[in-house]
């Protein structure tokens, strides 16, 4: 088959991204993911498709082979140099699919799996696809995995266009794929304090390493806008309240001394305020919450409370601040000299001291997935896992496609009461849910 | 199809109870057509393990050349003494410390500690070739170093046998230390041909007895291990 000059350049270009002199800077939050890693941690997170029929595991390996170098960011090594770390090309041989397991979201040891971070799995219908988050968030990834089907389904000869998460995998990279958004917007003149309030923790027993504990919701979208829509609030807005809710009444059925601020850690795409194709990390954390100590809330005061509390913060010039904070830090002079080991135990520390107390929960909705028509019949739903909690907390993700919305917590407690409030709130809304879950124990 | 008589969600056909409360599911009306085919896979998935072998081949290296580089240069220039032997004597102790992290990681901890115990005797074995006799390391130093690896395999598997707590941990500490402190002081006069008789070990004993029996009081009476958790909770 002859190619086009065009196309002939193109696979050129790509081939020069994977040359040995090539290197990529961690962005401004990858910086602090590989920081966190322990032998029982890492900040791994999965996004899957289900397909209407079984995966066949050789053309699923053929596509990832195909696809893969289009995004030269997700094929590289993480690497440390003596002040930061560093992505480098990875040439080795995989990554290589293989058969789903129970307890997915493992820790991803950097030595590993050919140094790979990313792993694909398959089970039934379904393709996953575990990324460690220092390489990009869920919107980039979701880019690799939505064109990764796509070339699986063309390998199974049907046509499929590129378009919304779709990738041309003959085309350059555009050099803003690779690029560390956060630098170009972290321009604020002033730097404004980060949230630095001690919250509610959930407190549960610890399930033995390496327990990974799922339950999985599956909503139809209409019944959860009619809902929202009754509060006059958006869907973000009102499964935030409800996991707040849930969280609140969880705290107020254990014993304690007083009661503490329960707060959700909710990433913002930052995307959808400052341009950018970047397919690295480009997220940023806001915290919505109530304080019991004020007095007891209803849910309707819980909803009006986050819906103001979005309303108010997310928008473009908060952010902003928001990420020249952080920017700052990573630029200045002295903590630029600092060695790379220091960083580490500062880091570590910060965030288990205090970044991992400023909230009680992780919650992210990645929204509604649109994907080419001509590839919808044959996908039946997309799922997204935040992954294993730093901390023994349930962390929620949520993501919706077409009329279904799936609403996955992962755990590593053996308790599921937050779970149980969140699901039970939404069926006294009216809202239909349909329950999943990888747990054996009764 | 199921619905959780107690959440009111619908259940996936695989679940056999709610993971939401744990409500059994009974569907009469389905327990023959009932499907097994779960959501998720079964099978169970290991951690990958890291292959350290560049890691275990410069240190090996390192410590080999240290060795032998030192060992070379008192025989041929500082050749006054064997001072060589303390050097490698260390380097011994540090590559019998790395082997279970780097070079095979799959020993059972109590044979990494037996040898770390062995390696610790060796060490001291070979400061005898620098000094007048070798009374004080047969008297006093070998036994030393068994009793405190013994203590150490104790506590190691009482740790790994046991449900651990706090409290449970606190517990086997002081009483290995009582015991630690005994023998030492016992060992110390048998190595100076005294009568055998507790003096300074008498009073940690009576100590960590005082400990004990406190720790032992909470872990046997639940109310008051509750109040303390609670109180001492951080």
């Amino acid at each position: 088959m002859k190619t086009s000059p065009q196309k002939e350049k193109s696979k050129i270009q790509i081939k020069d991204l994977f040359d040995r002199k090539v290197w990529y800077k961690l962005d401004l939050s990858a910086i602090v993911y590989p920081t966190l890693q322990r032998k029982d941690f890492s900040s791994v997170y999965r996004l899957s498709v289900l397909l209407k029929e079984p995966i066949k595991p050789d053309i699923l390996q053929q596509a990832v082979n195909m696809a893969l170098p289009r995004f030269p960011t997700y094929k590289t090594a993480i690497r440390k140099g003596l002040f930061w770390r560093y992505l480098e090309p990875n040439q080795r041989p995989g990554p290589f699919v293989q058969k789903d397991i129970r307890n997915f979201c493992m820790p991803m040891p950097f030595k590993a799996n050919n140094r790979y971070l990313l792993r694909f799995y398959y089970y039934g219908c379904r393709i996953s696809l575990e990324a460690h988050h220092s390489l990009g968030d869920g919107t980039g990834c979701m880019h690799v995995l939505n064109t990764i089907t796509a070339v699986y389904l063309r390998l199974l000869g049907h046509e499929i266009s590129d378009g919304y998460y779709v990738k041309d995998i003959e085309e350059t990279p555009h050099p803003e794929e690779l690029e560390d958004a956060y630098m170009r917007y972290a321009n604020a003149k002033v730097s404004p304090k980060r949230p630095g309030e001690k919250t509610y923790r959930v407190r549960g027993t610890k399930e033995p390493f390496y327990t990974f504990n799922v339950i999985n919701g599956i909503l139809p979208v209409q019944d959860v806008l009619k809902a929202a829509a009754s509060y006059h609030v958006s869907i973000t807005e009102y499964l935030n309240a409800v996991l707040i809710y849930a969280l609140m009444k969880k705290q107020e059925s254990e014993w304690h001394f007083r009661l503490k601020p329960v707060k959700i850690a909710m990433p913002v795409n930052l995307r959808r305020f400052f341009p950018s194709k970047t397919l690295r990390n480009f997220i940023t954390m806001v915290y919505p919450g109530i304080d019991p100590r004020l007095g007891e809330y209803t849910f309707e005061e819980i909803v009006t409370q986050v819906h103001h509390y979005m309303r108010y913060y997310i928008n473009e010039k908060f952010l902003r601040g928001d990420i020249t904070t952080n920017a700052n830090t990573q630029r200045h002079p002295l903590i630029r000299i600092v060695p790379l080991f220091i960083k580490d135990f500062v880091v570590r520390q910060f965030y288990t001291k205090v970044q991992d107390r400023n909230s009680s929960a992780g919650l992210t909705n990645m929204g509604v997935l649109k994907v080419p028509d001509d590839m919808k019949p044959f996908i039946e739903r997309f799922d997204i896992y935040m992954g294993q909690p730093f901390s023994s907390r349930t962390n929620c993700a949520i993501i919706s496609y077409e009329d279904t919305m799936t609403i996955n917590f992962a755990s590593s407690i053996v308790e599921s009461d937050v779970e149980r409030y969140f699901f039970q709130k939404l069926v006294q809304d009216g809202i239909h849910v349909l329950i999943e879950s990888n747990r054996t124990t009764s | 199809m199921s619905y959780c008589v107690n959440c009111g969600v619908e259940l996936d056909a695989s679940l056999e109870s709610c993971p939401l409360c744990h409500t059994p599911v009974i569907n009469l009306s389905d327990l023959q057509k009932f499907k097994k085919t779960t959501p998720y896979p079964t099978q169970t998935g290991q951690v990958d393990k890291v292959r350290r072998t560049d890691m275990a081949i410069i240190a090996s290296i390192v410590l080999f050349a240290t060795s032998l580089s030192c060992l070379l240069l008192n025989l041929l220039v500082f050749s006054a003494n064997m001072w060589s032997l303390f050097v490698i004597g260390v380097c011994i102790i540090l590559y019998v410390l790395m082997l279970p992290v780097i070079v095979y990681t799959k020993f059972p901890i109590y044979i990494s500690l037996l040898f770390d115990g062995i390696a610790v005797g060796f060490f001291l074995y070979l400061i005898t070739f620098n000094t007048p006799d070798k009374e004080w390391f047969t008297r006093l130093a070998l036994p030393i170093v068994v009793l405190v690896t013994i203590l150490v395999e104790i506590f190691a598997l009482l740790l790994r046998s046991f449900r651990i707590s706090f409290v449970t941990t606190a517990l086997y500490f002081f009483i290995e230390i009582a015991l630690l402190c005994v023998g030492l002081e016992l060992l110390i006069l048998h190595y100076h041909g005294e009568q055998l008789h507790l003096v300074w070990s008498a009073i940690v004993l009576t100590v960590c007895v005082v400990i004990c029996t406190m720790l032992i009081t909470l872990l046997c009476m639940r109310r008051l291990r509750e109040a303390v958790r609670r109180r001492l909770h951080f």
